[in-house]
């Protein structure tokens, strides 16, 4: 069986080679007789995904065979351990894992080759790059980290099994939907190196790659947050985000990238940003490496980080080598990215692009300095000084605050420049209800579990609570101001209700009109995370019939026991829980000993509701007593952030779809009388 | 019999076939045409026209008072004009090249 996977990995390395190298001489040598060379190479990027899927299929039969025979499968699963997480063992160790992200770079690099007639010299260029890239990772799976490497001496009876953290319905999809975000933006990097080097004529390269991002930032964004859940279910800290440095990894080519697909728009409807745009989606890929880089080499001390080796190394070469490239044809091809229009006013659309970006800029920055800190410190003095959530929530909170005033801003800003008059009549509304909202959130009664009553001239973290509800409520209102100023336009020329018009309007323009969708989505996130402000919890040793109160909450403890199966053994508590005196349901938190790799889980017993959740967390057992401890978090508001993501989902999956007809028709303008040869744009 | 045989069988039928997939060509190659100016100015014009579309739908809305309004069209129509201009000297200039539908290289 292994020796299947290895060939596989060796000849989809032989493939990907040939795709690479016949692929940049068909490209460089511009004569018809390398067209076919450019073809072979074309096939030989399609066999390499056949090659590659071969070879992880034949991990994943592994892992459901039982062939301890083979390393990582000893390591990562065991005979009890449940179908689905043996499925998993494919990505929950190193070596898998890169089998995993050059499967998914196979599979993005075959549907791309598969739709080369859409431009096919310019797919030519993106295919031989994805190549290059693939060549990387099946180098290191070959010689530097092979996952079909075999057992030395007596065969053992049994794997040591999966990690208890990873054992857990979400570990199933959260790492593939990370790793699509993560590989996918090796796609528009490749199409965006391609079309410079090139000197691709136009922006219709970043038409081509507009669904290739929105997919690939729609998959990291799930990947993100179903790993703030799992955090939030499974380690039992009572929060979703710790600042940890593999949550930060995957956070930076979200920035970037967030930052790219706002300001591409600049490019396609001004002809602007083209240089700025290059290097963010180049960053936007070289974070990713680096995300990976960060997960794998066990660089820095993550909860999150699965595995530990040398490969580091290996990915400092690959980011130096594909930076120094990006470089070079950058400074080639400098002169194709002059830029069409300059920026006319500050106050408008172009603008608040452009602080956008440099806002995401700046949070990445922050976010890669905190996460490198440990590592640069050691460098400098010795010893490794780590940077914890205070620096984080200090830097990252202000940003993330203007950056919600300016996704409200931005929609209601004209292109080119904004007038005073244009201001007014956008902004007064949605301003005034905003600043209704802050009145009201302080002059409301305090009530527990609820925003109101709050008091921001007493603590900062209410200050920044009440700013972070106010800013979305202003988002929120300009949301619906763009949908129901649309919807009317719509209602005049078809006499539907407004409701159906708005429908209309959201098939007219997807992109748009998703996008809204999808910042109303992130708003609803925020309101979430305010909630953190709110947070109380308390811990209790409970015996039978013991009591503990925490907000309207009353818990006690019914009973404790303990259970066993093949896979792990486990202690509960049942607790009964009534809130303002009523009974309302009972929970049971837990905590596991795997046999097969001897380690200890916890299972969280949550009660979600929109207002608030009741988190309860079996702490382990009191030695002396043997009564279990508990300890109650009561989480205001967090629901509303899985609920956002949910939004943003809807709104990429509309912003995906093609558009319907415009509804308004614009007279073609007459030709001007005096033609002017003047070049317009990049097209030589 | 070598118990290693049937693998080396495998692999050698999976490289056999994969050299096949990749260098076996039979006929023409799907080649497009290369992208020309005239392609590109067509590309910023339908651009342009969109962004205008946007201005009047935005209009229509309330969004912007007249003169913003004016201000912007007349600029965007500018681009368009020039766009058509430049588009209608080449397709005089090279009205063979656009018949046959492959592009004009400059």
């Amino acid at each position: 069986m292994s020796q299947i996977g290895s060939f596989a990995l060796l000849l989809a390395l032989a493939l990907s080679a040939y795709s690479f190298l016949a692929g940049s001489l068909a490209l460089f040598q511009k004569s018809s007789a390398t067209d076919r060379l450019g073809e072979t190479a074309r096939r030989a990027g399609i066999a390499t995904f056949a090659a590659v899927l071969l070879a992880a299929v034949v991990l994943v039969v592994a892992a459901f065979t039982n062939d301890f025979s083979i390393a990582y499968i000893y390591h990562h699963s065991n005979r009890d351990l449940p179908g689905p997480y043996k499925f998993a063992a494919l990505w929950s160790g190193q070596e898998g894992s890169l089998l995993f992200w050059s499967l998914l770079l196979a599979s993005y690099g075959l549907v791309l080759r598969l739709r080369h007639k859409t431009d096919t010299r310019l797919f030519a260029y993106a295919s031989a790059i994805i190549a290059g890239v693939q060549v990387f990772f099946l180098l290191l799976l070959n010689f530097a980290a092979p996952p079909f490497g075999v057992m030395q001496g007596s065969l053992p009876a049994d794997g040591t099994g999966l990690n208890p953290l990873l054992q857990y319905p979400e570990m199933v999809i959260h790492p593939p939907m990370l790793y699509l975000g993560y590989v996918g933006f090796t796609v528009p990097f490749a199409f965006a190196l391609g079309a410079l080097i090139m000197k691709y004529p136009g922006e219709k390269w970043i038409h081509i790659t507009r669904r290739w991002t929105m997919v690939t930032w729609g998959f990291l964004t799930c990947g993100i947050f179903l790993g703030a859940h799992w955090a939030y279910s499974v380690l039992g800290w009572g929060g979703y985000w710790a600042w940890d440095p593999v949550e930060n990894a995957s956070l930076l080519p979200w920035l970037t990238g967030t930052a790219f697909l706002h300001s591409v728009m600049m490019q396609e409807k001004r002809g602007m940003l083209k240089v700025w745009n290059v290097w963010l989606i180049f960053t936007t890929f070289l974070l990713s490496i680096l995300g990976t880089f960060l997960t794998r080499s066990g660089v820095v001390n993550s909860v999150h980080a699965f595995a530990q080796s040398s490969i580091g190394n290996w990915f400092l070469w690959f980011m130096a080598i594909v930076f120094a490239a990006c470089l070079y044809f950058y400074w080639k091809n400098r002169s194709h990215l002059a830029s069409e229009h300059k920026l006319e006013s500050l106050v408008s659309r172009e603008s608040s692009f452009l602080f956008n970006n440099l806002l995401f800029l700046v949070a990445c920055f922050a976010v890669l300095w905190g996460t490198l800190f440990p590592i640069l410190s050691e460098w400098v003095e010795g010893h490794k000084i780590t940077v914890g959530p205070p620096f984080f929530n200090r830097v990252m909170i202000p940003i993330a605050l203007l950056l919600i005033l300016l996704t409200a801003l931005g929609p209601l800003l004209a292109w080119r420049k904004t007038s005073l008059e244009s201001i007014r009549r956008n902004f007064l509304w949605p301003s005034v209800g905003a600043l209704a909202v802050a009145v009201l959130l302080m002059l409301m009664p305090s009530r527990w579990g609820t925003p109101f009553g709050m008091k921001p001239w007493q603590e900062i973290s209410s200050l920044y609570a009440l700013m972070a509800i106010a800013l979305s409520a202003l988002v929120a209102f300009t949301v619906i101001s763009e949908f129901v100023r649309g919807g009317r336009v719509i209602r005049r020329h078809t006499g539907r209700n407004l409701f159906s018009s708005m429908v209309q309007l959201g098939h007219r323009n997807t992109r748009r009109y998703g996008g809204y969708i999808v910042h109303f989505g992130v708003i609803v996130i925020v309101i979430g995370l305010s909630g953190t402000a709110f947070n109380q919890n308390k811990e209790k040793e409970m015996g039978f019939g013991d009591r503990m109160n925490i907000g309207p909450y009353s818990l006690v403890c019914r009973s404790y026991t303990q259970d066993d199966n093949p896979n792990y053994a486990s202690e509960w508590a049942i607790i009964d829980v009534s809130k303002n005196g009523k009974p309302l349901t009972t929970m049971y938190p837990e905590r596991r000993f795997y046999k097969a790799s001897e380690q200890t889980s916890t299972i969280v017993a949550n009660h979600s509701t929109l207002q608030e959740d009741l988190y309860l967390v079996y702490e382990g057992q009191n030695q002396d007593t043997g009564r279990p401890v508990i300890k109650v978090h009561l989480n205001p508001l967090v629901m509303w952030i899985w609920i956002g993501v949910w939004i943003i989902i809807v709104g990429t999956i509309l912003a995906l779809v093609p558009n319907a007809p415009a509804p308004v028709r614009v007279a073609s303008p007459a030709p001007a009388r005096e033609p002017e040869p003047e070049p317009i744009g990049a097209g030589n | 019999m070598n118990p290693t045989l049937p693998l080396w069988i495998i692999c050698a039928l999976i490289t056999l076939g994969t050299v096949f997939y990749v260098f076996y060509l039979p006929g023409e190659l799907h080649l497009g045409p290369r992208k020309s100016r005239l392609a590109f100015l067509r590309e910023r014009k339908d651009v342009v026209y969109e962004n205008l579309r946007d201005l009047n739908f935005e209009y229509s809305a309330g969004k912007f008072p007249d003169s913003d309004y004016r201000s912007m069209k007349a600029s965007l129509e500018e681009e368009a004009a020039s766009l058509l201009a430049e588009i209608s000297r080449l397709e005089n200039a090279f009205p063979d090249s656009i018949r046959a539908n492959k592009g004009v290289r400059f």
